[in-house]
């Protein structure tokens, strides 16, 4: 158009701009409204703490409230360095990395084969009870299952132990609760007992997902049922499985699917069987709250959430990498 | 017509042989603290109790009800649980709606803080700060507020009100009605699997939560059931309790009852569990299909 300059053009283009961005405004401020008190939610509830990470630098203590964020005095990696040079930093590091790699072994295969085995049967209603059974103890919170456990091992009146001594397998009772040498395997075992049925979902969804025509060309080619399974059921799951596994990467800290480690640690953790209950979290959570050693207590936990996230991060790039799809 | 090799029999032998094993493993711990809960305190520690009650009684239940600190503590978790739950839901559902849109503005911050918030935090002792400050702590609104949004429950609802068919919210924009009203009259109603779904989990982490009772909260009347469960955890595993401790007769104030402290703890663990044996059986398609929209990437 001629007669009008570049310049011109500009800010004619800015001012409709600016209009533009108010009328928009107007059109979708119900919108604006909802979607703006989830973002002051969280970043109240999830960046204000995130913000109050600094306390990990400086000597904090609870009454300065939290002013005290601000004026309390910069120590730099003082507490950082006090963790590293706690005497017992091996016995928790160890019992957490120990807890979350056997959980990664031995319950990250459970519901997978679980999801296999409900799938080969044909019984509907065989099939239904088993499924439905298997999510209950998904739903009832690891206090309830921590008090059926010490119910069920008790060297007291346990029903465990009451059976093997009826059968006649063992002459006294055995200290499941209170050895220490027995506390990986019972936490490993209630984490699968828990956790199974739940993370089964996923895997039985998958396994539905598989094209039949594969199984049927496999029958006349004269594939077995376990050829079957191996060839065809387990590569078309592969997706499934590399999700799931990138969440569990993800919570390794944690512990097994549901990052359990902490709870039982607070639930069956006791002072006999320290040596190997004793994990990082606890270890903050004590030193912070009931210790008070709150800069200390915030510098680990900034430690642990750092690693969380790069663990994520990086297996998140290694699965897309390997299987072209990932989480985000 | 498939013919069933000897291969099928064996597996399908060892199969239904497992599956019976792991249902009897997954469903008899709930029989026995059903059925030791409902047996004499007393009687049940000489053991031997495996199938069904020896001497069955109310009795644990009677103490359980007239306990001051166990009724409070259902109390309290009856109240968090429904109100934490309508709020969290409600308010999720809301903010998940206006996120929805494809087309607002500021959506790309909006989903950036959010996914970020998922994966990386501040951790307990700022939250603990915070709460403080707030003036939370030692409220039952401790239990409630902090809970309030759910970011994963956030995107699943998104990707499922994204495949609501937008005719329909066309037609109600058309009749002149507000985001507010779209969201009440029309997306509620056609969510109510999602919601459903959002209000089991809700449900189930309120009931359970022990933890905010412990650590945020010191005032014994505001403490949920779930703290005196594990008061109960705590007491028999600090040392190996003694038969007389563990048979004790329910502090004395009950006499002539047998009930012991045991069989108090698997009343306890029964009326926690009962309700969500009750409801989740029939609410399984709902949270399986919540499950799978959230982990498994069409």
């Amino acid at each position: 158009m001629s007669g009008t300059t570049g310049l011109q053009a500009d800010k004619a283009a800015a001012v409709r701009k600016k209009h533009n961005f108010f009328v928009r405004l107007r059109k979708e401020k119900y919108l604006q409204i909802m979607a703006l008190a989830g973002v002051a939610y969280i970043l109240v509830f999830n960046y204000a703490p995130m913000f109050g990470l600094i306390i990990g630098f400086k000597n904090y203590q609870i009454h300065m409230g939290i002013k005290g964020m601000f004026t309390s005095q910069w120590v730099g990696l003082k507490h950082f360095r006090e963790f590293f040079t706690y005497y017992d930093i091996g016995l928790v590091l160890r019992n957490t990395f120990m807890l979350s790699a056997l959980k990664m072994i031995f319950s990250f295969p459970v519901p997978i084969l679980f999801a296999i085995m409900i799938c080969e049967v044909s019984s509907l209603k065989f099939r239904k009870l088993v499924q439905t059974a298997s999510y209950l103890p998904h739903f009832i919170g690891w206090v309830t299952v921590s008090g059926i456990i010490t119910a069920f091992f008790s060297g007291i009146d346990g029903v465990f132990n009451n059976l093997l001594l009826n059968l006649k397998l063992i002459d006294s009772p055995l200290d499941i609760l209170t050895n220490p040498n027995k506390f990986y395997a019972l936490a490993v075992l209630s984490d699968i007992w828990k956790s199974f049925g739940w993370w089964s979902i996923i895997f039985i969804a998958a396994i539905t997902g598989v094209d039949p025509t594969q199984y049927e060309s496999a029958i006349i080619d004269g594939a077995g049922r376990i050829q079957r399974i191996w060839y065809i059921t387990l590569p078309g799951i592969k997706g499934a499985i590399a999700v799931v596994l990138i969440m569990a990467m993800g919570h390794l800290l944690g512990g097994g699917l549901s990052g359990s480690n902490f709870e039982q640690s607070m639930l069956l953790g006791n002072n006999l069987n320290y040596d190997r209950s004793m994990i990082l979290q606890k270890y903050a959570l004590q030193s912070g709250l009931e210790e008070m050693r709150y800069s200390y207590a915030t510098a680990i936990g900034l430690m642990e959430s750092t690693l969380s996230v790069i663990l994520v991060y990086t297996t998140n790039r290694l699965a897309k990498k390997l299987s072209g799809s990932g989480l985000f | 017509m498939l013919k069933r090799t000897l291969e099928d029999k064996f597996v399908d032998t060892f199969n239904y042989i497992f599956l019976t094993l792991i249902l009897i493993v997954t469903v008899y711990p709930f029989w026995y603290v059903l059925i030791l809960s409902f047996n004499e305190g007393k009687d049940a520690a000489l053991g031997g109790i495996f199938l069904i009650p020896r001497k069955f009684t109310f009795e644990n239940y009677k103490v359980f009800f007239t306990e001051p600190k166990w009724v409070g503590g259902l109390k309290n978790t009856v109240l968090r649980t429904v109100i934490g739950t309508a709020l969290s839901t409600g308010f999720t559902a809301m903010v998940a709606y206006g996120l929805s849109h494809r087309y607002i503005m500021f959506r790309k911050t909006y989903f950036n803080l959010l996914i970020f918030s998922m994966y990386f935090g501040g951790g307990l002792i700022p939250f603990y700060v915070l709460l403080r400050g707030l003036g939370l702590l030692n409220s039952f609104w401790v239990y409630v507020i902090p809970n309030m949004f759910k970011p994963f429950m956030a995107l699943v609802m998104i990707s499922f009100i994204r495949e609501i068919p937008y005719s329909l919210e066309e037609s109600a924009r058309i009749d002149g009605a507000n985001d507010f009203t779209i969201f009440a009259r029309i997306i509620v109603p056609v969510s109510k699997p999602i919601l459903a779904t959002m209000a089991l989990f809700g449900s189930v982490a309120h009931w359970n939560d022990w933890y905010s009772s412990v650590y945020f909260v010191t005032r014994k009347n505001l403490k949920v059931l779930a703290f005196f469960m594990r008061e109960v955890i705590n007491q028999s595993l600090t040392s190996d309790p003694t038969q007389e401790q563990l048979v004790a007769t329910y502090q004395g104030v009950y006499d002539n009852i047998a009930v012991t402290t045991r069989s108090m703890q698997m009343a306890t663990i029964f009326i926690a569990v009962a309700p969500i044996l009750l409801v989740y059986p029939f609410l399984q398609k709902y949270f399986i299909k919540g499950m799978t929209l959230g982990a498994v990437k069409e």
